[in-house]
């Protein structure tokens, strides 16, 4: 889906109240800005596209207000409002000033395992916060986390996210479909939306450390042509233990990522909180 | 959850629950309102909270439409009924569930709510769905207590049957916010279960609960606790006589008021170097003397039995209570389950040769009592060798 996109000066024109200083990288729902505000406060203002999904907008709305972490992005404001036959439909979001983590990560780099332990606790105690809300991200991956200049992670874009506490959009039992199938778990390929817990968030958290921690991605690899092959491996391949980057890893540490990339849920770790302490206890390993 | 052995109430066992604490076996009592009408159930646990154990409150929704004239004491089992009734459950009702269930564990001071549930079945989503919906109403009233709440998990044959089924519904159950498990397999009909295969799987599926890192008490475990710790659980439940020992539906399937059956039978003296039941005296007289000192293993309630005189049989149930509540504290004590797998495997290797010398003897005890020994001690090598990843998991939690 082509991305929304609004140009500069016309944002401008929209937002007067706003200092623009640049158009960031847009979704297919939200044509975003890096701002600032009047006390001269960076944001990031996202201004939804007209054919927003409402409903959908409303959970991640929901799910960003019930949330007050420093490893997770913060609402500011949510405005919808129309007057004199002008609509102004946006979000303002904190500014989180750094890179996208897909733009540090380098192909065959491997991080130090005390980075790895550094960044991915700190990563993994947003997302226990996102846990104890009851939400599932379900779009774990490199774009959606932001890494500030001094290397704290901040997860992002929770346009994908799901209240648990609530009925799930999708009306078919199936549903589990939705997010990057490159950071998908099993059950997000061939579950159905009953199989969607924050387990699933897990998944992906144990593919971008077995990323970071080998330089490679477990399931992924270059002569993959279709999303069945992709498929095939994350829901039936164990190959990844076997790749050598892996299994030259100290014990402690193949066990907690072998445990994350687990195809069961029941096997994975219980929740974020509790590989967070680990990725603390065994970093100096 | 405290660590050890959980008195498992039922079939008029208050009193002798009472008398072992007073003795200092077990840490913890699970209340059956099955078995005891509201009242008795707050007179008792104020008395068990005295003696220094922890309550609990065990709703058992297993079956939720049986219902006895104990059980509608509790104003909750108004809400008592079928599965498919229960899943249309107005939210209305269930504010009301709610609030009988608050007000249950609040006058009982239970320290954690344990969560009703159904037993769980193969391909039953309308079971997992409503397991969810009364933990949710569950986890809204431990919340207002301020204590931990534990989700039920008692799964039922037709889960157990395959690995394949069991890993899928334990996937399900575990996705719980759960601060603890309340776990119960459901074995074929059987006195104690014989099989490998099964014990295998009742065990696997401890160690899966464990490997959460939440405190798994085996419900209804009795003498087959022997291999709870070693599969990573913090309670067992155990009761005095077979009804308290397995998870079995006929329990809240059959018509109320049963005074138990037994009838004339003689004593079963539990012995912990058998790590089984042998007949009092008729069994007993016939070992020799090396054997049988052996094999009466001493607890403060069976004087009369190894000196040789008339023993009560109730005093053979408190015996057996006694027994495994020591044994389990021992192993208690010990925090790494590895360890503890591996002392529940010597201890069954050590009853599997003294049943061999008793045939060798030439007595067949009655009961089968000696068949399950050895397939225990199987499935318990079984899972430290297939899961010792999860071994290594636990260590990580440690």
């Amino acid at each position: 889906m082509a991305p929304y996109v609004v140009p500069l000066d016309q944002a401008r024109q929209m937002f007067p109240e706003y200092t623009f200083v640049r158009a960031l990288t847009p979704s297919a729902q939200k044509a975003a800005f890096h701002v600032r505000d009047q006390a001269g406060h960076n944001l990031c203002l996202k201004i939804i596209a007209p054919n927003y999904e409402r409903e959908r907008l409303d959970r991640e709305i929901l799910a960003l207000q019930s949330l007050n972490h420093p490893n997770v992005v913060r609402l500011i404001e949510y405005t919808f409002s129309s007057r004199a036959g002008h609509q102004r439909h946006f979000i303002v979001e904190e500014f989180i000033d750094g890179d996208d983590l897909k733009d540090i990560q380098r192909p065959g780099a491997p991080w130090t395992r005390a980075e790895v332990a550094r960044f991915f606790s700190a990563l993994a105690d947003g997302l226990m916060a996102v846990k104890q809300s009851e939400i599932v991200h379900r779009d774990i991956k490199p774009e959606n986390i932001r890494v500030r200049p001094d290397g704290t992670p901040v997860l992002i874009d929770f346009g994908l996210a799901r209240h648990l506490a609530l009925p799930d959009l999708t009306n078919t039992i199936q549903g589990a479909t939705i997010g990057t199938p490159l950071y998908f778990a099993p059950e997000q390929f061939d579950g159905t939306k009953y199989d969607i817990d924050h387990r699933t968030d897990l998944f992906a958290l144990g593919i971008l450390i077995y990323e970071a921690l080998t330089g490679n991605p477990p399931f992924f690899h270059a002569t993959m042509t279709t999303i069945a092959q992709l498929r095939q491996a994350v829901c039936e391949s164990e190959v990844h233990l076997a790749k050598p980057a892996f299994v030259a890893l100290p014990q402690p540490w193949k066990i907690l990522v072998g445990r994350l990339l687990e195809k069961e849920r029941s096997k994975r770790p219980a929740d974020a909180g509790q590989v967070a302490t680990i990725l603390r206890k065994i970093g100096a390993i | 959850m405290r660590r050890g052995a959980w008195h498992q109430c039922g079939d008029r066992s208050q009193l002798l629950v009472a008398e072992q604490l007073e003795q200092g076996a077990g840490v913890g009592v699970i209340l059956s309102p099955r078995d005891l009408a509201r009242p008795k159930a707050l007179e008792y646990a104020a008395r068990y909270r005295a003696l220094g154990a922890e309550t609990l409150l065990d709703h058992q929704f297993y079956v939720p439409d049986f219902t006895n004239p104990k059980l509608n004491t509790y104003a909750i089992s108004a809400l008592r009924a079928g599965i498919s009734t229960l899943n249309r459950v107005s939210d209305a009702d269930l504010v009301e569930f709610e609030n009988q269930l608050r007000i249950d564990n609040q006058e009982l001071g239970a320290t954690a709510v344990l969560a009703p549930a159904v037993v769980y079945e193969a391909g039953r989503m309308d079971i997992m769905q409503l397991n969810s919906r009364l933990f949710g109403a569950a986890k809204r009233v431990a919340d207002q207590l301020r204590v931990p709440t534990y989700a039920t998990i008692v799964l039922g044959r037709s889960v157990t049957a395959s690995d394949v089924t069991m890993a899928s519904v334990l996937s399900n159950a575990t996705a719980l916010n759960s601060d603890g498990w309340y776990f119960a397999f459901e074995f074929e009909e059987e006195r104690l279960p014989s099989s490998r295969d099964s014990v295998q799987r009742c065990c696997s599926a401890g160690l899966t609960l464990a490997c959460t890192g939440k405190p798994v008490l085996h419900a209804y475990a009795g003498p087959l606790g022997l291999l709870s710790f070693g599969f990573g659980a913090t309670g067992i439940g155990l009761g005095h006589n077979q009804k308290l020992w397995r998870f079995t539906r006929d329990h809240w399937q059959s018509p109320a008021g049963g005074q138990g059956g037994g009838g004339d039978a003689p004593p079963r003296f539990f012995s912990s170097a058998l790590w089984g039941t042998i007949i009092y005296p008729d069994e007993t007289v016939q070992l020799d003397a090396q054997l049988r000192a052996q094999v009466l293993t001493p607890s403060p309630f069976c004087t009369a039995a190894l000196t040789g005189r008339a023993w009560p049989r109730w005093d053979s149930g408190k015996h057996l209570v006694n027994v495994l509540a020591s044994t389990f504290a021992q192993m208690a004590a010990v925090q790494n389950p590895r360890a503890n797998a591996q002392a529940a495997i010597d201890r069954l290797s050590g009853a599997v040769t003294i049943h061999a010398r008793i045939e060798q003897a030439g007595l067949f005890l009655a009961d089968s009592t000696n068949v399950y020994q050895d397939n225990w001690r199987l499935a318990m090598q079984d899972v430290l060798n297939g899961r010792s990843g999860d071994y290594d998991y636990l260590d990580l939690l440690r």
